[in-house]
């Protein structure tokens, strides 16, 4: 089971230095997802789930330098330490990304089809027609319509969806055994969301790839997901197998996130029932729980003592909160594993 | 796109004629009375009543309307007239000189294009580098360097010191080289922080982390992700620069004994040859105006995002 994990990645801290600033936003975090399975990633904004992703394969923006301890192995092969000239030959060969908002992930200037055909040219050799024809082949696969025509134009004639389509296709074009997409239909009209994640889904089921999903929306965890890491401040607080995390979460920051989930027995009218409290803030060192200023469990000793993940009893859940398990787990201390 | 040429096309021509108007006024505004000079010029200041018989001549009795009409017919035909002092027709003169000018410009123009698209690339990927400190300071120190000193300084270097080419003259292609430099060095510096500066933008930007995420090399991204993205406000302060650099060969010219354009303006000038001025002044606002016409079209040939909107599609 260890060894045949896509990606697995063991106590990653990273920290991210500016000429400005220094910040911590990801702190000692572990998950790892097999191939053909789905990991979903959940936590509010800022969380570090963007960074916890990227930063490990050179892909932060400029201006901001990296330094990152811990293990993330790829098919078995350690990526922390490689310089970037070799990260680059696993970017988008072995590992296909997916980002946000693709409003601004194309190149406005360039032709949809040399977008995608580069990639195939780069990573499978091909010669610049047989290119063209891989992308041909690609955006049939993504399900665009009129294919032909759409190979021609540019980024800003289509709509959004149809652009996320294009950043699919071109994540798809090396091959990839791992897709990471980064909140892939947050910047998308509703309607839309859902026919690119039934997209995604598909695609993973025949590539047969492992795929990363960060996402804010508990429902596409619960439809699309094997397994789950919720983030908070920089930490993992658990994680698990979807189903189990989701009817039974453990630590009181998804139990929170699950409550604030409108439910379809709600009456017309019933409160919003949000997070009371703000997020913190990175940067500002913290020696115990960060969700502590807003838990109801919260005792002194979580303002001191950083709670480490433990494994739930009877369950292969892990999550970082000593009093929600001495509460509902009398009989057990989380073992490992 | 053909709304936007034709909009486009329709503003030059107003733009052109209000060029003529200020020629015509600045020529006829200008101090000293012109019959005068041309009686002096033709040794007969002294002769009695020969001034006003210059005035007749050249219609300076008519009214200013008139003879701006009479001034722009002419023009538009193609027609500057003769000049006052040597008698010369001013279409020949410039037919002769245009040239000289034209491979200046041109020449220029090219020497400071790949200059600056190379050296600001160099800057650009090795930022902080001794090409892109190198590039800044000149840009600075040049700025606020007169074209002068530059082309006195370039034939003293290769024309003197290292005795590469000849300092003057206008013969092939050895004796283009100085002047060439000489007024593309200013631009070049300029141009060259534009591509460096806008290169390190547009790095910045979404779609060159994309490229990033597939895996293609940074020179391979800065190249063919980042550097088309710049081209218009490259081509922008190119048609800038190509403004500057005609506007230099006033400088230019002389220095090197060309006998182009800018030595026949400064000529006019000199001796109030006001035929020959307002012939100059009109080709330059003319050349000026072109320039940018140009220039907004090939920006919108070449930002796909542009021609969409201007077409209305
Ligand atoms: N380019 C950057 N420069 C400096 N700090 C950054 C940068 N990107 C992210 N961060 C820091 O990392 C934190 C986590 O960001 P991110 O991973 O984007 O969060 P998420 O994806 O969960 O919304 C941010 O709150 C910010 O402090
Ligand atoms: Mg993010």
């Amino acid at each position: 089971m260890q060894h045949d994990a896509t990606l697995k990645v063991d106590n990653l801290t990273v920290d991210l230095l500016t000429s400005k600033t220094a910040v911590r936003p990801v702190d000692g975090v572990s998950y790892s997802v097999r191939k053909g399975e789905c990991l979903a990633i959940v936590g509010e904004s800022g969380s570090g789930k963007t960074v916890m992703n990227f930063a490990p394969l050179g892909l932060m923006p400029a201006g901001v330098s990296t330094e990152l301890s811990g293990s993330v192995k790829f098919n078995g092969r350690e990526l922390i330490g490689l310089e970037d000239g070799e990260l680059r030959h696993i970017r988008g060969k072995s590992i296909g990304f997916i980002f946000q908002d693709p409003m601004s992930a194309l190149n406005p200037v360039r032709r949809i089809g040399r977008q995608i055909a580069e990639m195939a040219e780069l990573h499978l050799g091909l010669s610049p027609s047989a290119a063209e024809a891989r992308a041909l082949e690609l955006i049939k696969l993504v399900g665009i319509p009129d294919p032909e025509a759409r190979l021609r134009q540019y980024p800003h004639e289509l709509s959004g969806g149809l652009r996320q389509r294009v950043v699919i296709a071109i994540a798809l074009a090396g091959e990839p055994k791992l897709l990471i997409a980064d909140e892939p239909t947050t910047a998308l009209d509703v309607t839309v969301q859902a026919q690119i994640l039934r997209l995604l889904k598909d695609l993973r089921k025949r590539l047969d790839m492992a795929m990363i999903l960060i996402t804010h929306d508990m429902g596409v965890v619960a439809s699309s997901a094997d397994d789950i890491v919720v983030m908070y401040a920089a930490r993992a607080v658990e994680r698990g197998p979807v189903e189990e995390v989701l009817t039974q979460p453990r630590h009181p920051y998804t139990r929170a996130l699950i409550n604030a989930i409108p439910k379809s027995s709600d009456t017309v009218g019933t409160r919003f029932r949000g997070l009371s409290g703000m997020p913190p803030i990175l940067g500002a060192p913290n020696p115990g729980c960060a969700f502590a200023p807003r838990c109801d469990l919260a005792v002194a000793e979580c303002r001191h003592t950083r709670p480490l993940m433990s494994q739930a009893t009877h369950s292969t859940v892990r999550f970082a909160c000593p009093i929600a398990n001495t509460e509902s787990e009398i009989h057990g201390t989380g073992t490992c594993s | 796109m053909l709304r936007y040429t034709g909009n486009r096309l329709q503003q030059s021509v107003v733009l052109l004629f209000l060029a003529s108007v200020v020629c015509f006024t600045l020529v006829v505004s200008s101090p000293g009375n012109v019959a005068v000079l041309i009686a002096e010029l033709r040794g007969m200041i002294g002769s009695p009543g020969y001034v006003e018989q210059i005035e007749q001549e050249i219609g300076l009795n008519k009214p200013l309307l008139i003879r701006y009409a009479d001034w722009l017919g002419n023009v538009i035909q193609g027609d500057f007239g003769i000049s006052y002092r040597t008698g010369h027709d001013v279409n020949a003169d410039i037919m002769n000189r245009i040239t000289v000018t034209g491979m200046l410009v041109a020449g220029g123009a090219v020497v400071a294009t790949v200059a600056s698209l190379v050296l600001g690339f160099i800057g650009a990927f090795w930022p902080g580098g001794i090409t892109d400190r190198a590039v800044r300071g000149f840009a600075l120190v040049g700025a606020s360097t007169p074209t002068f000193f530059v082309g006195a300084l370039v034939i003293f270097m290769f024309a003197v010191i290292l005795n590469l080419v000849p300092a003057v003259g206008f013969n092939g292609l050895k004796s283009w080289i100085l002047p060439w430099i000489t007024v593309a060095v200013l631009p070049a510096a300029v141009l060259s922080r534009v591509v460096r500066v806008g290169l390190e933008e547009a790095m910045a930007s979404p779609y060159v982390l994309t490229a990033k995420s597939k895996g293609l090399s940074r020179f391979r991204i800065m190249f063919r992700d980042a550097l088309p993205n710049i081209t218009p406000i490259y081509i922008n302060a190119l048609g800038t620069q190509i403004g500057l650099m005609t506007a230099a060969a006033i400088i230019v010219e002389p220095l090197f004994a060309w006998q182009g354009m800018g030595d026949y303006f400064l000529n006019g000038v000199r001796f109030r040859d006001f035929m020959v001025v307002q012939a100059c002044l009109l080709l330059f606002l003319t050349f000026f105006i072109v320039v940018n016409l140009v220039v907004d079209l090939t920006v919108m040939a070449t930002d796909p995002r542009i021609r969409r909107q201007r077409s209305g599609a």
